[in-house]
């Protein structure tokens, strides 16, 4: 249990700012709007309706069957746009903007907004920032930022000087979207429009629509973990329609993303800062846990468990450049106790650690056998000059790309999310086909024999995990060498 | 049978003013009719290179290149019917060729890009004053029945108490934004883009009128 003695000062902080932090936060998940009716339902958003529902009657639909339109929010409410706003246009006499922003919505959802606007998902855009000019400049095409990359990152949506938005940067609904007022994010990348529906954005798919694929296979680890199972067999039992929707109180019959991630459980306030209660970085070349940096704004950022944790009221850059005082720090270790008490609801405590651990050990294998080690050579090899700077223009640039961005994140994860094949198969094997079968022979073509083994001994066969190479001779009966004989004689 | 009798003042001569000014008459309005006819027309117009830059989108739209091969020409949305108005319209719009001769270089095609929103403003405004009238020569409310069911209920409907032109801009020319959120600044700013001129630029052209 939580021992206050051996959290130190730093943990002690965090708990403390932790306590704050849950304490500030209100109870139910989707929170009760308290802002007085009077202050929606305005009268020539009625109009709207009339027209809209002949010439976009679907849409329409959508909306007469949503808790908005039940509680009398109507077009104008969200659409409404101030005169000089840069994407306001005139429709039929009422100045609207067609983007619907985090801060628009925020208007009424207060909580949600600025549990958002923090959050790792709203700064999904810049966080990729340096991996654009590589992926879409070189590899793809510039093209493909608006149909991929921005699609789920978001995109920096421009408006002309005419007040039309480009379509390079729109249609967009990605969650880290930097929106023509400002704000940071977009409310419809979960929850579809027009009827924004409890339901909907509960189940899986709503997160599954960016989490899926090889660079971040949430989707199928989820859909192949007892988990998921339970959720596609208990579906019905789901009660994803529910007003208030707390884990052992409203439904018990299988979590979903949302679940652990960031719904409620009693003694966890649900919150839509999705990253919250994260310990790892698992999408890096080298995972490491994380601290949670809480600014006094509001504004949140990770910091690697490696550096110093900052105190509390000291100055830290904020990750879009300026600087902020920090507030409170949330420790790797005290966003696992959030994420475990989630576990409790349904599991012992001696299941959940030891689970915890097969899972950090699985991160620690990835990071010490092969992301590490894999590291260090590309590292080398730029040093050395036998790469060129360019990315993405020599197999083993491909071959490193792959070892971390999908093999080994499917591989972290799979164990993050209880997926076995995603783990092993799909994860931890593909890292050591692509490590032996692909990096490695790379390497020792690339280099040439001398500094190839020269960097496989310092970096590769001087590790333990990998010293099964200096020792070739054993039987190998899978691959047919030793038929008869057992692998270990 | 009685003679019929002229009054005194009856003269020759005023016989003779009355006839000619009779026919002088009707040849004015004869001339003026066939003057607001050719004025009206896109050969007419495009006469001034500044007004061939706003028929090359004209020449993209659907009013120009439509289904029905119903071509409306410059002078059937600008210029009221009849040829009292029209010639009106003619007399006021004498302007734009004072200023096309006087005015700022329009035949540039970034200055002409700079004041285009000024003139569709103006354009707006005229058409809303006389309640999109020249819309109505070809397009009657109750007969626009378009291609999906609700076109014609939207019409009947929601837009009873409408002008056309309270809708349907943007429809021919270069779109630009309602008064009501236009903002120079940006314009500007979109121009200079376009047109690969440094920021600032497009004012320095406007203010140096």
């Amino acid at each position: 249990m939580l021992d206050l003695q051996s959290l130190g000062r730093t943990g002690q902080w965090a708990l403390l700012a932790l306590l704050i932090w849950f304490g500030l936060a209100s109870s139910a998940m989707a929170e009760k709007v308290k802002l007085d009716p009077s202050n929606w339902g305005l009268e020539e958003g009625k109009e709207c309706v009339s027209c809209h529902k002949k010439s976009s009657a679907a849409l329409t639909h959508e909306w007469q069957n949503s808790a908005h339109a039940e509680a009398g929010v109507n077009c104008l409410d969200c659409h409404l746009a101030d005169q000089v706003d840069n994407d306001a246009i005139e429709h039929e006499g009422a100045i609207i903007a067609t983007i619907v922003t985090p801060k628009d919505c925020g208007r009424c959802h207060d909580k949600e907004f600025k549990e958002t606007e923090g959050s790792v998902h709203a700064k999904a855009l810049s966080m990729i920032k340096n991996r654009l000019p590589a992926l879409a400049d070189n590899l793809s095409g510039k093209e493909m930022v608006a149909a991929g990359c921005a699609q789920c990152h978001g995109s920096k949506v421009e408006v002309r000087g005419d007040g039309t938005l480009t379509p390079e940067t729109w249609p967009n609904t990605g969650i880290g979207r930097i929106n023509p007022d400002g704000s940071l994010g977009s409310c419809s990348a979960c929850h579809g429009r027009h009827s924004f529906s409890k339901a909907q954005a509960r189940d899986p798919s709503a997160c599954t629509w960016c989490h899926t694929g090889p660079d971040s296979p949430d989707d199928e680890v989820y859909a192949s973990s007892k988990h998921g199972m339970l959720y596609e067999a208990n579906r019905s039992k789901m009660n994803l329609e529910a007003d208030q929707w707390v884990l052992g109180k409203d439904y018990s019959a299988a979590p979903t993303c949302v679940t652990c991630h960031m719904g409620s459980t009693p003694g966890v306030k649900g919150s839509h800062d999705v990253g919250m209660r994260d310990a790892w970085s698992l999408n890096r070349p080298i995972s490491e846990q994380q601290y949670l940096v809480i600014f006094e704004d509001g504004d949140r950022r990770e910091l690697p468990d490696s550096q110093p944790a900052p105190r509390r009221g000291s100055e830290l850059s904020k990750l879009d450049g300026t600087m902020g005082k920090v507030k409170a720090v949330a420790s790797p270790k005290r966003r696992r106790q959030v994420m475990t008490k989630v576990c409790l609801e349904c599991h012992g405590k001696n299941f959940v650690n030891s689970y915890m651990k097969q899972f950090d050990n699985v991160v620690k294998l990835y990071n010490e056998k092969f992301g590490k080690p894999a590291q260090a050579i590309m590292s080398a090899l730029y040093e050395k000059k036998l790469l060129t700077p360019a990315p993405f223009d020599e197999p083993i640039e491909f071959s490193f790309w792959r070892l971390w961005h999908d093999e080994g994140t499917a591989a972290r994860h799979g164990a993050a999310m209880m997926s076995p094949n995603y783990a092993s198969w799909e994860g931890m094997h593909k890292v050591g086909q692509n490590f032996y079968g692909e990096f490695l022979p790379q390497l020792r073509q690339l280099a040439g024999e001398e500094t190839a083994n020269e960097l496989i001994e310092m970096h590769v066969t001087s590790l333990d995990q990998h010293s099964w190479l200096n020792n070739p001779g054993k039987p190998n009966p899978i691959l047919g060498y030793g038929i008869g004989k057992e692998s270990h004689e | 049978m009685s003679k019929l009798r002229l009054p005194l003042f009856i003269t020759r001569h005023v016989v003779f003013a009355l006839l000619i000014g009779g026919f002088a008459g009707i040849g004015f309005v004869l001339f003026l009719t066939e003057f607001d006819h050719l004025t009206s027309t896109e050969t007419f117009c495009t006469t001034c290179h500044s007004m061939e830059l706003v028929a090359e989108p004209y020449r993209q739209s659907s009013h120009y290149r439509p289904a029905s091969g119903v071509r409306a020409s410059c002078g059937d949305c600008h210029v009221s019917e009849g040829v009292f108005a029209a010639t009106w319209d003619h007399f006021i719009g004498g302007k734009d060729l004072f200023n096309q001769i006087f005015g700022p270089e329009y035949d540039d095609p970034v200055i002409n890009a700079l004041h285009l929103p000024d003139a569709a403003f103006a354009a707006r405004d005229w058409f809303k004053q006389r309640d999109s009238a020249t819309c109505k020569r070809c397009h009657v409310k109750e007969a626009i029945y378009g291609t999906r069911p609700d076109t014609v209920l939207i019409h009947t409907e929601d837009a009873k108490e409408k002008s056309c032109i309270e809708c349907h801009y943007n429809l021919v020319h270069r779109a630009v934004p309602d008064k009501a959120v236009f903002k120079r600044d940006k314009w500007n700013r979109m121009i200079e883009e376009e047109f690969g001129l440094s920021p600032g630029e497009a004012d320095i052209l406007l203010g140096g009128e």
